[in-house]
Protein backbone atom coordinates (compact mmCIF):
# COMPACT_ATOMS: atom_id res chain seq x y z
CA UNK A 1 0.00 0.00 0.00
CA UNK A 2 0.96 3.56 -0.90
CA UNK A 3 2.55 5.70 1.85
CA UNK A 4 3.27 8.81 2.14
CA UNK A 5 4.87 11.41 4.92
CA UNK A 6 5.50 15.29 3.79
CA UNK A 7 6.81 17.69 6.62
CA UNK A 8 5.86 21.48 6.13
CA UNK A 9 7.52 23.78 8.39
CA UNK A 10 4.50 26.54 9.45
CA UNK A 11 5.05 29.94 8.43
CA UNK A 12 6.40 31.91 10.94
CA UNK A 13 3.00 33.56 11.98
CA UNK A 14 1.37 30.50 12.41
CA UNK A 15 4.54 29.66 14.74
CA UNK A 16 4.58 33.11 16.91
CA UNK A 17 0.88 34.05 17.18
CA UNK A 18 -0.40 32.03 20.27
CA UNK A 19 -2.68 29.24 18.98
CA UNK A 20 -5.91 28.32 20.19
CA UNK A 21 -7.78 24.76 19.59
CA UNK A 22 -11.10 24.07 19.23
CA UNK A 23 -13.97 21.49 18.45
CA UNK A 24 -17.16 21.43 18.83
CA UNK A 25 -18.43 17.77 19.02
CA UNK A 26 -22.08 17.84 20.35
CA UNK A 27 -24.72 20.05 20.81
CA UNK A 28 -27.08 19.14 24.63
CA UNK A 29 -29.68 17.55 22.19
CA UNK A 30 -27.44 16.06 20.37
CA UNK A 31 -24.90 14.59 23.66
CA UNK A 32 -28.34 13.46 25.06
CA UNK A 33 -29.26 11.55 21.98
CA UNK A 34 -25.72 9.85 21.77
CA UNK A 35 -26.33 8.72 25.33
CA UNK A 36 -29.85 7.52 25.58
CA UNK A 37 -31.27 7.22 22.16
CA UNK A 38 -34.78 8.07 21.92
CA UNK A 39 -35.60 9.20 24.73
CA UNK A 40 -36.97 12.28 26.32
CA UNK A 41 -35.60 14.28 28.88
CA UNK A 42 -36.68 16.67 31.00
CA UNK A 43 -34.44 19.74 32.54
CA UNK A 44 -33.95 19.65 36.74
CA UNK A 45 -31.16 21.87 37.44
CA UNK A 46 -29.92 21.40 40.82
CA UNK A 47 -28.99 24.44 42.68
CA UNK A 48 -26.20 23.27 45.95
CA UNK A 49 -26.30 24.43 48.95
CA UNK A 50 -23.42 25.12 50.96
CA UNK A 51 -23.60 22.31 52.99
CA UNK A 52 -24.23 20.09 50.25
CA UNK A 53 -21.17 21.31 48.17
CA UNK A 54 -18.58 20.57 50.64
CA UNK A 55 -20.13 16.97 51.55
CA UNK A 56 -19.28 16.67 47.64
CA UNK A 57 -16.06 17.62 47.88
CA UNK A 58 -15.47 15.68 51.05
CA UNK A 59 -17.01 12.48 49.49
CA UNK A 60 -14.57 12.90 45.80
CA UNK A 61 -11.58 14.66 46.84
CA UNK A 62 -12.47 17.40 43.73
CA UNK A 63 -13.11 20.79 44.64
CA UNK A 64 -17.02 22.19 43.46
CA UNK A 65 -16.54 25.17 41.21
CA UNK A 66 -20.49 25.69 40.53
CA UNK A 67 -23.36 25.65 42.32
CA UNK A 68 -25.57 25.03 39.62
CA UNK A 69 -25.16 21.94 37.87
CA UNK A 70 -27.12 21.30 34.76
CA UNK A 71 -29.27 17.78 34.92
CA UNK A 72 -31.85 16.22 32.87
CA UNK A 73 -33.86 13.37 34.03
CA UNK A 74 -33.91 10.30 31.45
CA UNK A 75 -37.55 8.67 30.31
CA UNK A 76 -36.32 5.41 30.83
CA UNK A 77 -34.87 6.42 33.68
CA UNK A 78 -31.52 7.64 34.77
CA UNK A 79 -29.74 10.80 34.55
CA UNK A 80 -28.12 12.69 32.20
CA UNK A 81 -25.42 16.38 33.18
CA UNK A 82 -23.59 18.58 31.69
CA UNK A 83 -20.48 19.63 33.58
CA UNK A 84 -17.18 21.79 33.29
CA UNK A 85 -13.38 20.50 33.46
CA UNK A 86 -10.13 23.07 33.68
CA UNK A 87 -7.21 21.84 32.95
CA UNK A 88 -3.95 23.46 32.65
CA UNK A 89 -4.06 24.24 29.12
CA UNK A 90 -7.78 23.03 27.94
CA UNK A 91 -11.24 23.79 28.92
CA UNK A 92 -13.46 21.39 28.67
CA UNK A 93 -17.69 20.57 28.31
CA UNK A 94 -18.45 16.94 28.54
CA UNK A 95 -22.13 14.88 29.03
CA UNK A 96 -22.12 12.46 31.67
CA UNK A 97 -25.29 9.73 31.20
CA UNK A 98 -25.74 7.77 34.74
CA UNK A 99 -28.08 4.45 34.89
CA UNK A 100 -30.94 5.10 37.21
CA UNK A 101 -28.67 2.67 39.76
CA UNK A 102 -26.26 5.67 39.35
CA UNK A 103 -23.66 3.65 37.77
CA UNK A 104 -21.75 5.43 34.55
CA UNK A 105 -23.14 4.64 31.44
CA UNK A 106 -21.45 6.71 28.93
CA UNK A 107 -19.54 9.66 28.90
CA UNK A 108 -19.01 12.06 25.48
CA UNK A 109 -16.73 15.30 25.16
CA UNK A 110 -18.87 18.23 23.84
CA UNK A 111 -16.54 21.20 23.90
CA UNK A 112 -13.09 20.71 23.96
CA UNK A 113 -10.67 24.00 24.02
CA UNK A 114 -6.78 24.82 24.55
CA UNK A 115 -5.46 27.98 24.19
CA UNK A 116 -1.44 29.02 25.07
CA UNK A 117 -1.35 31.00 28.10
CA UNK A 118 -2.67 32.35 31.07
CA UNK A 119 -6.38 32.11 29.62
CA UNK A 120 -8.05 28.51 30.53
CA UNK A 121 -7.56 29.65 34.55
CA UNK A 122 -9.83 33.33 33.39
CA UNK A 123 -12.97 32.91 34.49
CA UNK A 124 -13.93 35.56 31.86
CA UNK A 125 -12.71 34.40 28.61
CA UNK A 126 -14.14 30.76 29.68
CA UNK A 127 -17.55 33.03 30.14
CA UNK A 128 -17.85 33.76 26.42
CA UNK A 129 -17.93 30.42 25.24
CA UNK A 130 -20.89 29.88 27.62
CA UNK A 131 -24.50 28.65 26.11
CA UNK A 132 -22.66 29.38 22.79
CA UNK A 133 -22.13 27.30 19.21
CA UNK A 134 -19.28 27.11 17.97
CA UNK A 135 -19.90 29.37 15.39
CA UNK A 136 -19.35 32.01 18.08
CA UNK A 137 -16.45 30.62 19.22
CA UNK A 138 -12.87 31.79 19.04
CA UNK A 139 -12.06 32.16 14.77
CA UNK A 140 -9.76 29.67 14.10
CA UNK A 141 -8.31 28.13 10.92
CA UNK A 142 -10.33 25.70 10.19
CA UNK A 143 -7.66 23.69 8.53
CA UNK A 144 -6.22 22.48 11.58
CA UNK A 145 -8.07 19.29 13.04
CA UNK A 146 -5.69 16.83 13.27
CA UNK A 147 -2.86 16.97 16.13
CA UNK A 148 -0.26 15.20 16.68
CA UNK A 149 1.94 15.11 20.26
CA UNK A 150 2.69 13.43 23.39
CA UNK A 151 -0.39 12.52 25.29
CA UNK A 152 -2.58 14.75 26.84
CA UNK A 153 -4.03 13.25 29.85
CA UNK A 154 -7.90 13.45 30.50
CA UNK A 155 -7.59 13.12 34.71
CA UNK A 156 -9.08 16.29 34.74
CA UNK A 157 -12.77 14.09 33.48
CA UNK A 158 -11.52 11.50 35.66
CA UNK A 159 -11.88 13.99 38.50
CA UNK A 160 -14.97 15.36 37.32
CA UNK A 161 -16.57 12.26 37.01
CA UNK A 162 -15.92 11.61 40.40
CA UNK A 163 -17.09 14.76 41.84
CA UNK A 164 -20.54 13.99 39.55
CA UNK A 165 -20.73 10.57 41.38
CA UNK A 166 -20.38 12.07 44.71
CA UNK A 167 -22.96 14.85 43.32
CA UNK A 168 -25.27 11.75 42.38
CA UNK A 169 -25.18 10.15 45.94
CA UNK A 170 -25.53 13.58 47.92
CA UNK A 171 -28.06 15.67 45.85
CA UNK A 172 -29.76 13.65 43.10
CA UNK A 173 -30.49 9.75 45.10
CA UNK A 174 -33.77 10.58 47.11
CA UNK B 1 -32.39 7.97 -6.09
CA UNK B 2 -31.35 11.13 -4.50
CA UNK B 3 -27.61 10.94 -4.07
CA UNK B 4 -26.58 11.95 -0.53
CA UNK B 5 -23.73 14.15 0.10
CA UNK B 6 -20.94 13.21 2.16
CA UNK B 7 -20.94 13.94 5.77
CA UNK B 8 -18.65 14.23 8.51
CA UNK B 9 -19.40 13.01 11.83
CA UNK B 10 -16.61 13.82 14.86
CA UNK B 11 -17.07 12.10 18.88
CA UNK B 12 -14.30 12.30 21.51
CA UNK B 13 -14.67 10.00 24.82
CA UNK B 14 -12.53 9.89 27.44
CA UNK B 15 -10.47 6.59 27.38
CA UNK B 16 -6.92 5.46 27.51
CA UNK B 17 -6.23 7.92 30.26
CA UNK B 18 -6.42 10.49 27.22
CA UNK B 19 -8.93 12.09 24.70
CA UNK B 20 -9.48 9.65 21.85
CA UNK B 21 -11.28 11.32 19.10
CA UNK B 22 -12.66 9.48 16.15
CA UNK B 23 -13.59 10.86 12.76
CA UNK B 24 -15.99 9.07 10.14
CA UNK B 25 -16.78 10.15 6.45
CA UNK B 26 -19.21 8.51 4.17
CA UNK B 27 -22.88 9.45 2.96
CA UNK B 28 -24.83 7.11 5.39
CA UNK B 29 -24.96 8.68 8.89
CA UNK B 30 -26.39 5.59 11.12
CA UNK B 31 -23.77 3.14 9.35
CA UNK B 32 -21.01 6.38 10.26
CA UNK B 33 -22.29 6.11 13.69
CA UNK B 34 -22.18 2.30 14.30
CA UNK B 35 -18.79 2.26 12.88
CA UNK B 36 -17.88 4.96 15.81
CA UNK B 37 -19.71 3.22 18.06
CA UNK B 38 -17.76 -0.19 17.05
CA UNK B 39 -14.70 2.22 17.13
CA UNK B 40 -14.86 3.39 20.59
CA UNK B 41 -15.87 -0.45 22.17
CA UNK B 42 -12.56 -1.59 20.35
CA UNK B 43 -10.62 0.84 22.59
CA UNK B 44 -13.05 0.62 25.11
CA UNK B 45 -11.94 -3.06 25.50
CA UNK B 46 -8.11 -2.79 24.90
CA UNK B 47 -8.34 -0.27 27.87
CA UNK B 48 -9.88 -2.68 30.28
CA UNK B 49 -7.46 -5.62 29.20
CA UNK B 50 -4.57 -3.36 29.55
CA UNK B 51 -5.11 -0.63 32.05
CA UNK B 52 -2.11 -1.10 35.05
CA UNK B 53 -4.77 0.83 37.48
CA UNK B 54 -7.44 -1.68 36.98
CA UNK B 55 -6.76 -4.51 39.11
CA UNK B 56 -9.07 -7.04 37.37
CA UNK B 57 -6.90 -6.57 33.70
CA UNK B 58 -4.85 -8.43 31.86
CA UNK B 59 -1.98 -6.44 32.55
CA UNK B 60 -2.68 -6.09 36.41
CA UNK B 61 -2.97 -10.71 36.50
CA UNK B 62 -0.02 -10.70 34.90
CA UNK B 63 1.75 -8.58 37.58
CA UNK B 64 0.38 -10.69 39.92
CA UNK B 65 0.18 -14.24 38.79
CA UNK B 66 2.77 -14.62 35.98
CA UNK B 67 5.57 -15.03 38.02
CA UNK B 68 5.69 -18.35 39.23
CA UNK B 69 2.41 -20.18 37.69
CA UNK B 70 1.43 -18.43 34.43
CA UNK B 71 -1.80 -16.38 33.48
CA UNK B 72 -3.86 -16.41 30.39
CA UNK B 73 -4.78 -13.64 28.66
CA UNK B 74 -6.67 -12.21 26.41
CA UNK B 75 -5.87 -12.80 22.16
CA UNK B 76 -5.49 -9.25 22.28
CA UNK B 77 -3.30 -8.60 25.38
CA UNK B 78 -1.35 -11.47 23.88
CA UNK B 79 -0.75 -9.95 20.74
CA UNK B 80 0.57 -6.89 22.06
CA UNK B 81 2.62 -9.11 24.37
CA UNK B 82 4.35 -10.75 21.74
CA UNK B 83 4.95 -7.29 19.92
CA UNK B 84 6.51 -5.88 22.76
CA UNK B 85 8.81 -8.62 23.48
CA UNK B 86 9.74 -8.88 19.98
CA UNK B 87 10.56 -4.91 19.59
CA UNK B 88 12.57 -5.35 23.23
CA UNK B 89 14.29 -7.77 21.38
CA UNK B 90 15.36 -5.91 18.33
CA UNK B 91 15.23 -2.52 20.44
CA UNK B 92 18.03 -4.41 22.57
CA UNK B 93 16.11 -3.73 25.51
CA UNK B 94 15.78 0.13 24.28
CA UNK B 95 12.06 -0.29 24.38
CA UNK B 96 10.89 -2.49 27.31
CA UNK B 97 8.12 -3.06 28.89
CA UNK B 98 9.41 -4.18 32.01
CA UNK B 99 10.13 -1.09 33.42
CA UNK B 100 7.14 -0.40 35.35
CA UNK B 101 9.17 -0.23 39.01
CA UNK B 102 11.21 2.79 37.55
CA UNK B 103 7.81 4.95 36.61
CA UNK B 104 6.26 3.87 39.73
CA UNK B 105 8.96 6.03 41.88
CA UNK B 106 8.50 8.48 39.82
CA UNK B 107 4.91 8.29 40.33
CA UNK B 108 3.64 8.00 36.93
CA UNK B 109 2.00 4.92 38.04
CA UNK B 110 0.15 3.70 40.93
CA UNK B 111 2.60 1.85 43.87
CA UNK B 112 1.54 -1.57 43.70
CA UNK B 113 2.68 -4.36 46.19
CA UNK B 114 3.98 -6.15 43.11
CA UNK B 115 7.55 -8.52 43.47
CA UNK B 116 9.92 -8.05 41.21
CA UNK B 117 13.32 -8.42 40.42
CA UNK B 118 15.91 -5.79 39.81
CA UNK B 119 17.07 -7.39 36.75
CA UNK B 120 14.60 -8.28 35.21
CA UNK B 121 14.05 -7.87 31.34
CA UNK B 122 11.87 -8.71 28.48
CA UNK B 123 13.95 -11.84 28.19
CA UNK B 124 12.29 -13.13 30.77
CA UNK B 125 8.51 -13.12 29.31
CA UNK B 126 7.76 -15.94 27.62
CA UNK B 127 4.56 -16.51 25.73
CA UNK B 128 3.14 -20.09 25.56
CA UNK B 129 0.04 -22.06 23.53
CA UNK B 130 -3.31 -20.99 24.33
CA UNK B 131 -2.64 -17.63 25.55
CA UNK B 132 -0.74 -18.08 28.34
CA UNK B 133 1.88 -16.06 29.54
CA UNK B 134 4.83 -16.88 32.00
CA UNK B 135 6.99 -14.95 33.74
CA UNK B 136 10.48 -16.21 34.33
CA UNK B 137 11.15 -14.10 36.75
CA UNK B 138 8.96 -11.56 39.09
CA UNK B 139 8.14 -8.97 37.28
CA UNK B 140 6.21 -5.69 36.70
CA UNK B 141 4.80 -5.36 32.61
CA UNK B 142 3.14 -1.58 31.79
CA UNK B 143 1.63 -1.55 28.38
CA UNK B 144 1.92 2.12 28.33
CA UNK B 145 3.78 2.54 25.50
CA UNK B 146 2.48 0.40 23.28
CA UNK B 147 -1.03 -0.26 23.46
CA UNK B 148 -2.44 3.35 22.20
CA UNK B 149 -1.49 2.46 19.49
CA UNK B 150 -2.50 -0.88 19.34
CA UNK B 151 -6.19 0.36 20.75
CA UNK B 152 -6.26 3.00 17.22
CA UNK B 153 -5.28 -0.71 14.79
CA UNK B 154 -8.42 -2.31 16.35
CA UNK B 155 -10.81 0.57 16.01
CA UNK B 156 -9.76 1.29 12.77
CA UNK B 157 -10.57 -2.07 12.19
CA UNK B 158 -13.63 -1.57 13.43
CA UNK B 159 -14.32 1.05 11.97
CA UNK B 160 -13.71 -0.56 8.28
CA UNK B 161 -15.81 -3.57 9.24
CA UNK B 162 -18.77 -1.60 9.72
CA UNK B 163 -18.01 -0.11 6.16
CA UNK B 164 -16.76 3.74 7.27
CA UNK B 165 -14.29 3.83 4.05
CA UNK B 166 -12.81 6.81 5.08
CA UNK B 167 -11.77 8.65 8.94
CA UNK B 168 -9.24 9.15 11.49
CA UNK B 169 -8.58 7.60 15.13
CA UNK B 170 -6.61 10.33 17.38
CA UNK B 171 -5.77 8.54 20.96
CA UNK B 172 -4.50 12.02 22.88
CA UNK B 173 -1.93 12.18 20.02
CA UNK B 174 -1.43 8.40 18.49
CA UNK B 175 -3.19 8.62 15.37
CA UNK B 176 -4.33 6.90 12.12
CA UNK B 177 -5.86 7.63 8.96
CA UNK B 178 -7.48 5.55 6.40
CA UNK B 179 -9.01 5.91 3.34
CA UNK B 180 -8.07 7.67 0.03
CA UNK B 181 -8.08 11.29 1.17
CA UNK B 182 -4.73 12.65 2.62
CA UNK B 183 -5.18 14.23 5.93
CA UNK B 184 -3.18 17.16 7.47
CA UNK B 185 -1.69 16.80 11.05
CA UNK B 186 -0.40 19.45 12.47
CA UNK B 187 2.42 18.84 15.05
CA UNK B 188 2.62 20.38 18.95
CA UNK B 189 5.88 22.58 19.59
CA UNK B 190 8.04 20.50 21.45
CA UNK B 191 8.29 23.70 23.83
CA UNK B 192 4.85 25.24 24.02
CA UNK B 193 2.74 22.55 23.29
CA UNK B 194 -0.59 24.63 22.23
CA UNK B 195 1.52 26.07 19.67
CA UNK B 196 1.86 23.78 16.28
CA UNK B 197 5.51 23.68 14.91
CA UNK B 198 4.86 22.40 11.36
CA UNK B 199 2.17 19.86 9.63
CA UNK B 200 2.53 16.24 8.12
CA UNK B 201 0.31 15.15 5.28
CA UNK B 202 -0.85 11.69 5.65
CA UNK B 203 -2.87 8.89 3.93
CA UNK B 204 -3.29 5.49 4.88
CA UNK B 205 -0.97 5.41 7.14
CA UNK B 206 -0.40 5.91 11.19
CA UNK B 207 1.53 8.64 13.11
CA UNK B 208 2.91 8.75 16.93
CA UNK B 209 4.98 11.49 18.76
CA UNK B 210 6.44 11.29 21.69
CA UNK B 211 7.42 13.95 24.11
CA UNK B 212 8.00 15.35 27.78
CA UNK B 213 5.75 18.60 27.28
CA UNK B 214 2.75 17.79 28.87
CA UNK B 215 4.12 14.81 31.57
CA UNK B 216 7.97 16.50 32.70
CA UNK B 217 8.02 16.66 36.87
CA UNK B 218 10.73 17.15 39.51
CA UNK B 219 12.00 14.01 41.33
CA UNK B 220 14.54 14.88 43.84
CA UNK B 221 16.29 18.05 42.28
CA UNK B 222 16.15 16.48 38.75
CA UNK B 223 12.82 16.53 36.24
CA UNK B 224 12.08 13.05 35.03
CA UNK B 225 9.84 12.08 32.28
CA UNK B 226 8.05 8.79 31.56
CA UNK B 227 10.32 8.92 28.73
CA UNK B 228 13.53 6.80 28.73
CA UNK B 229 16.10 4.50 27.72
CA UNK B 230 14.81 0.85 28.71
CA UNK B 231 18.40 -0.76 28.66
CA UNK B 232 19.92 2.73 30.96
CA UNK B 233 16.77 3.88 32.79
CA UNK B 234 18.39 7.40 31.41
CA UNK B 235 15.16 9.72 31.25
CA UNK B 236 14.51 11.66 28.89
CA UNK B 237 15.01 15.61 29.92
CA UNK B 238 15.09 17.96 27.04
CA UNK B 239 11.47 19.39 25.33
CA UNK B 240 12.16 17.93 22.31
CA UNK B 241 9.74 15.51 20.25
CA UNK B 242 9.71 12.49 18.13
CA UNK B 243 7.00 11.71 15.89
CA UNK B 244 7.10 8.29 13.58
CA UNK B 245 5.24 7.86 10.86
CA UNK B 246 4.36 3.66 9.94
CA UNK B 247 1.60 1.49 8.28
CA UNK B 248 0.63 0.30 11.60
CA UNK B 249 -0.39 3.00 14.80
CA UNK B 250 0.86 0.59 16.77
CA UNK B 251 4.45 -0.08 15.13
CA UNK B 252 4.67 3.72 15.01
CA UNK B 253 4.04 4.64 18.76
CA UNK B 254 6.79 1.79 19.93
CA UNK B 255 9.35 3.54 17.33
CA UNK B 256 8.83 6.56 19.18
CA UNK B 257 10.30 5.43 22.14
CA UNK B 258 13.62 3.93 20.19
CA UNK B 259 14.45 6.82 18.12
CA UNK B 260 14.26 8.97 21.45
CA UNK B 261 16.57 6.45 23.05
CA UNK B 262 18.60 5.58 20.20
CA UNK B 263 18.64 8.58 17.69
CA UNK B 264 20.12 7.73 14.43
CA UNK B 265 20.81 4.22 15.65
CA UNK B 266 17.34 3.44 15.37
CA UNK B 267 17.45 3.84 11.27
CA UNK B 268 17.62 -0.06 10.41
CA UNK B 269 14.61 -0.61 12.69
CA UNK B 270 12.64 2.49 11.31
CA UNK B 271 13.68 0.61 7.86
CA UNK B 272 12.75 -2.33 8.46
CA UNK B 273 9.16 -1.37 9.47
CA UNK B 274 9.23 0.97 6.55
CA UNK B 275 8.74 4.10 9.16
CA UNK B 276 9.70 7.84 8.46
CA UNK B 277 10.84 9.79 11.34
CA UNK B 278 10.86 13.17 12.37
CA UNK B 279 13.01 14.58 15.21
CA UNK B 280 11.48 18.64 16.56
CA UNK B 281 13.96 20.53 18.48
CA UNK B 282 13.20 22.77 21.68
CA UNK B 283 12.87 25.85 19.29
CA UNK B 284 10.43 23.51 16.61
CA UNK B 285 12.50 23.05 13.56
CA UNK B 286 13.23 19.70 12.53
CA UNK B 287 16.52 18.63 13.56
CA UNK B 288 16.76 14.62 12.16
CA UNK B 289 14.42 13.32 10.00
CA UNK B 290 14.72 9.79 8.56
CA UNK B 291 12.46 8.50 5.11
CA UNK B 292 12.06 4.66 4.43
CA UNK B 293 13.73 3.67 0.90
CA UNK B 294 10.34 2.46 0.23
CA UNK B 295 7.17 3.45 -1.02
CA UNK B 296 8.45 6.80 -2.67
CA UNK B 297 5.55 9.70 -2.89
CA UNK B 298 6.29 12.85 -2.09
CA UNK B 299 9.86 13.84 -0.71
CA UNK B 300 10.25 15.82 2.59
CA UNK B 301 9.72 19.92 2.33
CA UNK B 302 10.93 22.28 4.29
CA UNK B 303 10.48 26.36 3.89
Amino acid sequence: MKSEFLFIALPASVLIAPSAFAVKYLTVEQAQQAIFPGKSFTAMPVKLTGSQRKAIQQASGVRVLHDEQQVWRVSSGGWFIVDEVVGKHEFITYAAGLNGDGSVKQIEIMDYRETYGGQIRDQKWRAQFVGKTSKSTLKLDSDIKNISGATLSCRHITDGVKRLLAFYEIALKH
Amino acid sequence: MKSRSSIEIRRCRPLLGTFVEIIARGRDERLLGRGIEAGFDAIARVNRLMSFHDPESDVSRMNREAFPKGVSVHPWTWQVMKAAKRFAEESHCAFDITVAPLLTKWKYLPERCYRFSPNSTSRDIFLRRDYEVFFRRALIVDLGGIAKGFAVDRAVEALKKNGVKTGIVNAGGDLRAFGPAWQSVYLRHPANPTRFAGAVRLRERAMATSGIYFERRKHDRDYVSPLFDGRSGQTVRELISVSVAAAECMVADVLTKVVFALRGEATGLLARYRGDALLLERDGAPSWIFQSPCDIGDRTQFD
